[in-house]
């Protein structure tokens, strides 16, 4: 039953959306006033930020200078072109993603953000909170023991004060979520990301981050917390995972209208995650 | 595939290419109260008069910017916009509509572009009745800008039905409401617009009440506003009431031809030019993440990493040239398709969905505006428009074109800055000569910087609601 209605929901999607003359449909509203209001905070506060960093006054640089790494020059960036052997299936692969989102994805995160905020918060500081376990994993196998001991604490706190992870209250006691996973892990390890890979439904990655994300799956599937991977509520949990993570992006595919998008995606995505790999390294 | 040819004459291809004829819903009696019958789908683009009137004076263009190239503040204000503290009073709440629509002349979809072939717009409606205000974008974009937004902020919250579109030279209204395919020429853009937003308004949902029609526009999308309105005049299937420019081009080429520059001066060109500034921008970010403390890139580390790689007046304009050429890149390629001209685009061998374009790209990023302009858009118009000529078909895209409107009728406004860039002092000259009382100039705010300032906004809407010292009652 379940997989016959995944399978329909596929089909839909990869027909495309039937052509239509006309459909209107309902977005979620805009919020100027707030969305100004927060612009000036977090413009204050950047403007405070620049000036004490200026004044070199961060108290949280208090621990032993490492020595520093030589600086990344311009020589050291990798050419604009990109390694993409698996073009042709990428590409499908892309389209595939930017039809699912269209005609499936993106309406049901555009009526689940009509759900008021505080109960939306609730659902992602949960599913939050559970993938802190894999992030303890990761940065103990990293070696980053102090980041790994936040993440334990965060998960302690959250599930106990922050009733079983609805509300981050660790994030109120100065302990700010970091979420890591296996590719970060492949990645200090020295595993080179490999060739871009377009993974269906979840989007732009690399072979190495591809193998990151089954590992945080297998990883999160052996431990069955609270048994919501392998549990009869599965399905359910994992789709409202799926919808509360996109309903957090801010991403509209071929919103820019353009032919290159596939070109400008791989070539942010792949850029980003290079330096991300070189700031692991230096750390 | 219809060849561009098939176009020559503007008609319009009687076989739709995205829907049947009958799937096209024929606009209800109780369809927004305003739209004459006239305006119901039957209307498409009709055979274009190249030049309205008298054939405008070919003004030769005049060196230099207003306050050159690279003035600072301009540069500045081009870059970030309006500060946050200076915005304009907001409505705490915009509701929102996204709307999809076929043009009943839409072209066959090329394999590349399947992404674009409903045009897309966006609503925000009053309860009541209420005067509609439709906004048009700026070069090569669409019509959900965070530009639109702060418009449609300040113009929902003094009470006017807002209608945001994509400019005309925006790959998704090329590809789904263009009759040429071929974006830049300001009257042929224009008319494909006008016919664009009669399909658009007479399918807005029944219960919208609208009590009259402004259209405004900021960038290329000023000028198309007031050149919609003086197709409007003639036609009459929309009755709009009064245009706001703000900072438009005089001359579409020129202000293009001044990017081209600060791209030349801020940049270089050829491919070198460009790796070398990917290869410092790149260096400069894995440096910054690597001395921060975070575990991942995200958006308050690129803010914090945009102000520590923009500081200098050439970094600044090499940003706004960029962004610029990023744009250039799809409507070269669009209309290199379309025209079938050949320089990146085999016409007998278009691209199809699976093939890489990333050449493509590469060729297309190292090519400023002359170059579509020479290769592309004037091998196609000096074909449409015998007896034609460059020089005519640059002059064509002039304010000019509409000169006497812009003269003797007291319902075109508009905004600009002595600081854009995008204009020099003869063309600024030119628009206060022409507009009279009815442009405001303001001394600083560089190209779109000072758009939702609380000075713009209230200047704005005492224009677009006719309180403006000398505005016709």
């Amino acid at each position: 039953m379940k997989p016959a209605a995944l399978a329909a929901l596929l089909a839909v999607a990869l027909g495309g959306c039937a052509s239509q003359s006309v459909s209107i449909r309902s977005v979620p509203p805009e919020n100027p006033a707030a969305e100004n209001a927060a612009a000036a905070e977090s413009a204050a506060a950047f403007a405070a930020a620049a000036a004490l960093a200026a004044e070199g006054e961060t108290d949280r640089d208090t621990r032993e200078p490492k020595p520093a790494p030589p600086p990344i020059t311009p020589a050291d960036a990798p050419s604009m072109a990109t390694y993409d052997p698996f073009e042709r299936l990428n590409r499908f692969t892309y389209r595939f993603n930017a039809r699912f989102d269209e005609a499936i994805f993106l309406p049901v995160a555009n009526v689940y953000r009509r759900i008021p905020s505080p109960i939306r918060s609730g659902v992602h500081n949960f599913f939050g909170n559970l993938s802190e376990v894999d992030s303890v994993i990761n940065y103990s196998l990293q070696w980053r023991l102090k980041l790994g001991l936040r993440s334990l604490g965060r998960f302690v706190i959250n599930s106990t004060l922050g009733v079983g992870g609805l509300i981050d209250v660790a994030a109120k006691f100065k302990l700010p979520g970091a979420p890591t996973g296996a590719s970060t892990t492949l990645a200090k390890w020295g595993v080179h990301p490999g060739p871009y890979l377009v993974i269906p439904l979840l989007g732009p990655s690399t072979l190495r981050d591809g193998f990151g994300f089954l590992a945080d799956y297998g990883t999160s599937y052996a431990i069955d917390l609270g048994r919501i991977y392998r549990g009869n509520v599965s399905w359910w949990l994992g789709g409202t995972n799926a919808v509360d993570q996109r309903a957090n992006i801010d991403f509209r595919y071929y919103s820019t209208g353009s032919p290159f998008e596939y070109e400008n995606v791989r070539f942010l995505y792949v850029r980003k995650r290079l330096i991300e790999d070189a700031g692991l390294r230096g750390k | 595939m219809l060849s561009a040819a098939a176009f020559a004459d503007g008609a319009v291809p009687d076989a739709p290419a995205v829907a049947p004829p009958d799937a096209m819903p024929v606009a209800s009696p109780d369809a927004p109260a305003v739209v004459p019958p006239a305006a119901t789908p039957a209307a498409a683009p009709e055979a274009l008069p190249v030049v309205p009137s008298a054939a405008p004076p070919i003004v030769p263009p005049a060196p230099g910017p207003a306050t050159g190239l690279a003035d600072s503040a301009g540069l500045r204000a081009t870059v970030f916009g309006t500060p946050p503290q200076n915005m304009a009073p907001m409505p705490s709440r915009v509701p929102l509509l996204e709307i999809n629509i076929a043009m009943p002349w839409a072209r066959p979809v090329p394999d590349v572009f399947w992404f674009d072939r409903n045009l897309r717009v966006w609503f925000s409606a009053q309860h009541g009745p209420a005067p509609l205000a439709i906004v048009i974008s700026g070069t090569g974009s669409d019509g959900n800008t965070s530009k639109l937004s702060i418009l449609r902020g300040a113009l929902y919250g003094a009470g006017y039905h807002v209608l945001t579109v994509p400019s005309p030279t925006f790959p998704g209204f090329i590809v789904s409401a263009s009759s040429t395919g071929v974006a830049g020429d300001l009257m042929q853009d224009s008319r494909d617009l006008y016919a664009a937003l009669q399909q658009i308004i007479a399918h807005l949902p029944r219960r919208v009440r609208i009590t009259d029609i402004d259209v405004l526009g900021y960038s290329l999308g000023g000028a198309n506003a007031a050149v919609v309105k003086s197709i409007d005049a003639r036609e009459s299937k929309l009755k709009i009431h009064r245009a706001v420019m703000i900072d438009p081009p005089v001359s579409l080429f020129a202000s293009v031809g001044r990017l081209d520059k600060l791209f030349a001066v801020s940049i270089g060109s050829g491919d070198d030019a460009i790796e070398m500034l990917y290869r410092k921008l790149y260096a400069q970010l894995a440096n910054l993440y690597r001395a921060s403390d975070r575990v991942q890139i995200d958006e308050s580390f690129l803010l914090g990493a945009a102000a520590s790689a923009l500081r200098t007046d050439q970094e600044f304009s090499a940003a706004i040239a960029l962004a610029f050429r990023l744009d250039l890149v799809d409507l070269f390629f669009a209309g290199d398709l379309y025209a079938r001209t050949g320089v990146v685009v085999d016409p007998n061998h278009p691209p199809k969905v699976g093939d890489s374009l990333e050449e493509t790209q590469r060729i297309l990023r190292n090519k400023p505006f002359s170059e579509y302009f020479a290769r592309v858009f004037a091998p196609y118009y000096l074909k449409q428009r015998p007896g034609s000529t460059s020089a005519s078909l640059i002059a064509d895209s002039r304010l000019d074109i509409i000169g006497d409107s812009l003269r003797g009728n007291p319902d075109y406004y508009a905004q600009a800055n002595s600081d854009d860039l995008i204009l020099d002092k003869r063309e600024l000259t030119w628009l206060r000569d022409t507009l009279g009382s009815r442009i405001v100039v303001y001394d600083h705010g560089g190209h779109l910087g000072n758009i939702g300032e609380r000075q713009q906004v209230s200047d704005m809407l005492d224009m677009l609601a006719g309180r403006w010292p000398g505005a016709a009652q």
